[in-house]
């Protein structure tokens, strides 16, 4: 895991503190950094949780910091394909922290280690891809079969876009 | 006043119904007299008790609840905020879940914090959260929680979210912690007047808004709001911008119709308004010459002007038919075989039915207009004669007030329409309908006369308005709870 340090520094989103978290994160489980020069959108990784289908994949995703960022929640999707209830084919993420339980004192580690979590325990109740919400409820081992194929084709010797 | 001209009315008592005769049931009611025809004897049911205030007498009004509440359950001015807007502002079902717990319901609405932190004490240079800068302590500010951040944070969050029209829900900045802020605590972050005043707006709109009593108005720009002690689903007009709106949803006003039902149809007009838009074109031709006719008038008794033919603009038959009968046009015919029909037949035969409607309540809608500008002529009309000694401005009132009536009771018979288009077949639906046909009939009558006011005498309008009326309120009595 490599983290560029950015240049600009006049806001958290670049400030040391916001790096240093993600250096903390003790599994190495995520990895964030700027694209090039543009501070304001960054690309992050997520390694699939080893006790999920998802396990050996490698997910990329963009975070977009809004300018009144932190007091607004940064936008995150996945550009990685993931068979997810809470996440659907635009790579779009459905978790409360990241619209109305946002929080201006949480930052981007916190925000990817839940989005880890929520790759371990899918919330079927709130589904944003009803289908799968489904599936996971009512055919367990079939969710398993078909969230670890995509985990396959998309996320495994595939390259980051 | 004027009295009213019984003999000029005729009044339909021709059996030539097809079922269940509504004749008979209204058949011994006679003509008011009076030029007002209320009803001593049975409530108005369209009556209801508000009172319009500004915003400060609505400030005034709330500030007292507060105090009240204050008083009564021994909580500061905060609590008794946060608990009456939390319960529609309604203390009684306050009081019945204070009875229980109240300090459990004031950590539930996060104004007071379930443990009583440690409250970290100065002396060590540590940083706010939110920035992640350092700062002294002496410059960190927190909430009942603790949870401490700097000013500059606290400012923007309060900025942040005010802008997004937050006012009275902003709470502390620490994840997951559901500590409300004071009003005291937010304006002490607000150095702005235009945030300052854009929060105290805000608050005030929060109150109202969950207040079970008060509804703003929803005229444009408007800032009254309606106070009614019973709330229905009533109509409320506006002193300061003159809207009426329903007190229960605020939609515009939509008596006999009830609000669930209006919203639905609402939206089903928003949905097929393409259809509709076609079909209901603006012109239609002359049934009998064929020449292409433009609706200029609110009266739907045309009068071709090239042959002179009169017919009726909802159906396109001859007018002569509706002229001394009972005035057939508002009723729709369902198809009795229906139920052995296939699917598609249904779903045009839905399609025709709902069109019939949507097509009767457009052309109320669009009468309306239309007599708005009759309204203008008759004013200017009056100007003319008031100027030629033809009486005086008083003389002519009554033509103003027959434009007023005319515009209640076609905008009554307009909200008709929905009503009798989700109602179920039966004998309380042809009962409906036949009572609609009677007031659409007087109704049209009412505006052909206006129209031609120079022509009638003032004690035929007078008499045609009460009629007119009386159809409305008869339709009332019967189809719009109290």
């Amino acid at each position: 895991m490599s983290i560029i340090v950015p240049i600009l520094s006049d806001t958290r989103v670049s400030d040391r503190k916001e790096l240093k978290d993600l250096k903390r994160d003790p599994l190495g489980q995520c990895s964030a950094s700027p694209v090039a020069d543009d501070n304001f959108h960054w690309t992050a990784t997520i390694l699939g949780p080893p006790d999920s289908p998802y396990q050996g994949g490698i997910f990329f995703l963009n975070i977009n910091f809004p300018t009144d960022y932190p007091f607004k929640p940064p936008k995150v999707s996945f550009t990685t394909k993931i068979y997810h209830p809470n996440i659907n084919t635009n790579g779009s993420i459905c978790l409360d922290i990241l619209r109305a339980q946002w929080s201006p004192a949480l930052t981007i580690s916190k925000v990817l280690l839940s989005i880890c979590s929520l790759l371990t325990d899918p919330n079927p109740d709130d589904p944003l891809v009803p289908e799968i919400a489904r599936i996971y409820k009512t055919d367990r081992p079939r969710y398993n079969k078909l969230a670890n194929e995509w985990t396959k084709k998309y996320a495994i010797n595939q390259q980051g876009n | 006043m004027a009295q009213s001209l019984e003999e000029d009315y005729i009044y339909s008592d021709d059996d030539d119904d097809d079922d269940a005769d509504p004749n008979d049931y209204y058949g011994d009611e006679c003509m008011e007299e009076d030029q007002e025809p209320v009803d001593e004897r049975e409530p108005d049911p369209e009556h209801f008790d508000f009172k319009c205030l500004t915003v400060s007498e609505a400030k005034n009004f709330l500030d007292k609840q507060v105090q009240e509440t204050c008083g009564k359950l021994k909580v500061d001015k905060r609590s008794a905020q946060v608990l009456l807007m939390a319960h529609g502002w309604i203390f009684s079902e306050l009081e019945k879940r204070t009875e229980q717990d109240i300090s459990n319901l004031l950590i539930e609405k996060g104004v007071r914090a379930r443990n009583i932190p440690q409250v970290r004490k100065g002396g060590y240079v540590s940083s706010c959260s939110v920035c992640l800068q350092r700062k002294q302590p002496s410059d960190l500010k927190g909430l009942l929680c603790s949870h401490s951040f700097c000013k500059e944070c606290w400012s923007k969050h309060f900025e942040t979210l005010i802008n997004n029209g937050i006012a009275t829900d902003l709470q502390c900045m620490a994840s997951d912690c559901h500590i409300g802020a004071p009003e005291e605590f937010v304006l002490s972050f607000l150095e702005e007047d235009s945030h300052r005043q854009k929060y105290q707006k805000f608050v005030f709109r929060d109150y109202i808004k969950s207040h079970y009593n008060l509804r703003f108005c929803p005229g444009a720009d408007c800032s009254i709001v309606a106070y009614s002690e019973k709330p229905q689903s009533k109509r409320v007009d506006c002193i300061q911008c003159k809207t009426s709106f329903c007190f229960n949803c605020c939609g515009a006003y939509h008596a006999p119709t009830d609000c669930e039902t209006v919203k639905k149809w609402l939206m089903k007009c928003a949905d097929d308004s393409e259809t509709a838009n076609y079909i209901s074109a603006n012109t239609k031709d002359c049934p009998k010459c064929h020449a292409c006719i433009e609706k200029n008038g609110g009266c739907n008794h045309m009068q071709c002007s090239r042959c002179k033919y009169d017919f009726c603009w909802v159906c396109m038959g001859d007018w002569k038919s509706h002229g001394t009968e009972y005035y057939e046009c508002s009723r729709y015919k369902e198809n009795p075989n229906i139920v052995n029909e296939n699917a598609q037949v249904k779903a045009r035969e839905a399609l025709k039915k709902y069109l019939f409607y949507h097509g009767r309540w457009e052309n109320h809608a669009k009468s309306l207009q239309l007599e708005a500008v009759t309204l203008a002529n008759i004013n200017k009309r009056i100007q003319e004669k008031v100027m030629k000694n033809e009486g005086t401005w008083i003389d002519w009132q009554y033509l103003l007030n027959a434009a007023s009536l005319l515009a209640k009771c076609r905008y009554s018979l307009q909200y008709t329409y929905p009503y009798a288009y989700y109602l179920e077949s039966g004998a309380r639906k042809r009962l409906f309908e036949y009572q609609q046909a009677q007031l659409e009939a007087e109704i049209e009558n009412l505006s052909w006369k206006i129209e031609r006011a120079e022509k009638y005498q003032r004690g035929d309008l007078e008499n045609q308005m009460a009629v007119a009326e009386k159809r409305r309120q008869t339709l009332f009595k019967d189809f719009f709870p109290t």
